[in-house]
């Protein structure tokens, strides 16, 4: 049958060997740039003569370079922050209150995912120039909690769905506060989709450009906005260096965001 | 109860407001400017009957196009192969799928053009191989566009089909067969028609993000054949034309919603029709 696992091996092996190519086209590029990084050659020719830790070396001793990652470790911090003190009250708003025209609040609160990112970049730009805030840390994290806000969002209200409210009233039977069983009982239950949400959030506000770019000033850069302008003016080993610590950072972040996240396949 | 329901209302109010100040005022204020010039609404006039800017409107659309076909055509022979083999299998491909979303864009795309380019290693090999004779320009044109957009847009085109397709009951399948009709009729006049939604749901998506995107297209595309976003960051940033590109931002916004607008009434025509409530 058509759309069953028996039988019919021939389009079995047809559609396999199409997943299989397109696996292939996916990882490729992740372990091409990791093997330049490590390549000793300064024209990055591959396959690499060499071996060296070189650029790697060369990365850390830049100042420019560093400046650039604690900037985007800060930035991505107070954005989880940030996003988790509105996502989780807002998740607990949504799944636990009934009222006219909570559709549409539901809606908007998930429309930045529906905007093209530039339209809200230059949006934004525009009010942040009227601010005087342009190249400013605040910027960077108003810029990015608004993008990762909705996914934070939809990862707590996932999770808070498939909490058994019955287990937090309980515990107010028993003479908790409201406030208290919120604190002791259920959001420790909810845990991991909290942790996945935040994950998640770090990980967008970690490799965000478009925003990024414009919220830059010459004196406050992220990762992403760095390499942005350095792919573009010359290409350097040190680039596929940045590259590979960036996609090493985020599979690794994103691996444990998707293991811990409730029902995984129906959230994204 | 009544108290209670109105407190947990209220919690939702600080993300209301953040999102009003920081979303949907900015967005109303970026289309204040692109009116507050010389020309007024004018502009939008102007600027459409540009040569140059409709040949990038063009341009944008026919990309969004291309790569939505293109994802289409990989992705649901993906999605198919995830419904059929077997659940370790396709939970390995998902996750290889769903993390490589996820991984830096910008790093992969970096990658993406070293290894396509004239001189990088996937022409080396085809013309080592001797099936080209002189290497196959894919990076700075359409075609290096092309690839990028397809590599980041492929989970959002497999995952709605997957979505669709695993729930779609294999017995239907086997009623169709029993009547007599064959694999290729059972394909075209069963599963097909039960999987558009999921189609759609991604076509749509894949057609509305490939339209705004502003990093492939600069990193992988030609100087000539500029998008709709690079125009918008090329106005306002290089040239400070702020009404051209606030115009520009408000035609891509328009789009947009047209697209979604148009979708979401035909999605509720679909309903109706099945006559599902």
């Amino acid at each position: 049958m058509i759309l069953s696992r028996a039988g019919n091996t021939t389009l079995r092996t047809l559609l396999g060997l199409v997943v299989f190519a397109t696996l292939i086209f996916l990882i490729a590029p992740m372990v091409f740039v990791a093997a330049l990084s490590f390549g000793n050659s300064r024209w990055m020719a591959f396959p690499p003569p060499s071996w060296t830790f070189r650029w790697y070396g060369q990365l850390f001793a830049n100042e420019a370079w560093l400046a650039a990652f604690w900037a985007s470790l800060r930035i991505g911090v107070y954005v989880v922050v940030c996003c988790m003190a509105l996502a989780v009250p807002a998740s607990f708003g949504l799944v636990r209150s009934r009222f006219l025209g909570k559709a549409a609040v539901d809606t908007f609160l998930s429309s930045p995912l529906f905007v093209p990112v530039i339209i809200i970049a230059i949006a934004l730009y525009i009010l942040m120039l009227n601010l005087g805030l342009v190249g400013s840390e605040v910027a960077f994290v108003i810029a990015h909690t608004v993008v990762a806000l909705p996914f934070a969002m939809l990862m707590v209200t996932n999770a808070l769905k498939g909490f058994d409210e019955s287990i937090e009233k309980a515990a107010m039977i028993c003479g908790a506060s409201r406030l208290r069983a919120i604190m002791l009982v259920t959001l420790p239950s909810i845990s991991q989709g909290l942790f996945s949400g935040a994950l998640f959030a770090f990980v967008i506000s970690w490799d965000e450009v478009v925003l990024s770019m414009f919220m830059a000033g010459p004196r406050m850069q992220t990762l992403p906005v760095k390499m942005w302008s350095m792919v573009r003016a010359d290409i350097s080993p040190e680039i596929a260096a940045v590259a590979t610590i960036m996609l090493a950072s985020t599979t690794i972040l994103v691996t444990i965001a998707y293991a811990l996240m409730p029902s995984a396949r129906r959230a994204l | 109860m009544r108290k209670a329901n109105l407190l947990n209302g209220a919690l939702l109010l600080p993300a209301l407001v953040f999102l009003l100040l920081f979303f949907a005022a900015p967005l109303l204020q970026l289309f204040g400017r692109s009116v507050s010039g010389p020309d007024g609404f004018n502009t939008f006039v102007k600027l459409i009957s540009t040569e140059v800017f409709r040949a990038i409107l063009l341009n944008t659309i026919e990309t969004g196009l291309s790569v939505t076909v293109t994802t289409l055509l990989i992705a649901f022979p993906i999605a198919w192969f995830l419904v059929i083999c077997g659940e370790r299998l396709s939970k390995l491909i998902f996750g290889i799928i769903i993390v490589s979303m996820w991984t830096s864009l910008l790093a992969r795309l970096f990658s993406l053009s070293l290894l396509y380019k004239n001189t990088g290693p996937v022409n080396q090999l085809l013309l080592s191989m001797g099936l080209i004779s002189a290497p196959l320009p894919m990076m700075n044109n359409s075609v290096g566009v092309l690839i990028g957009m397809f590599y980041t847009m492929l989970p959002f085109m497999v995952l709605p089909i997957y979505n669709t397709m695993s729930k779609i009951d294999p017995a239907l399948m086997q009623a169709a067969s029993v009547c007599g009709a064959s694999n290729a009729t059972i394909f075209w006049r069963v599963m097909l028609p039960l999987c558009l939604p999921g189609i759609s749901t991604g076509c749509i998506i894949v057609f509305v993000t490939s339209m705004g995107y502003f990093i492939v297209p600069s990193v992988l595309g030609g100087a000539h054949d500029l998008m709709l976003a690079q125009f918008i960051v090329e106005q306002t940033q290089q040239f400070l034309n702020w009404a051209a590109g606030t115009a520009a931002a408000i035609y891509l916004l328009i789009l947009t919603l047209i697209i979604y607008v148009v979708y979401t009434m035909l999605i509720g025509v679909a309903t109706k029709r099945e006559g599902k409530p």
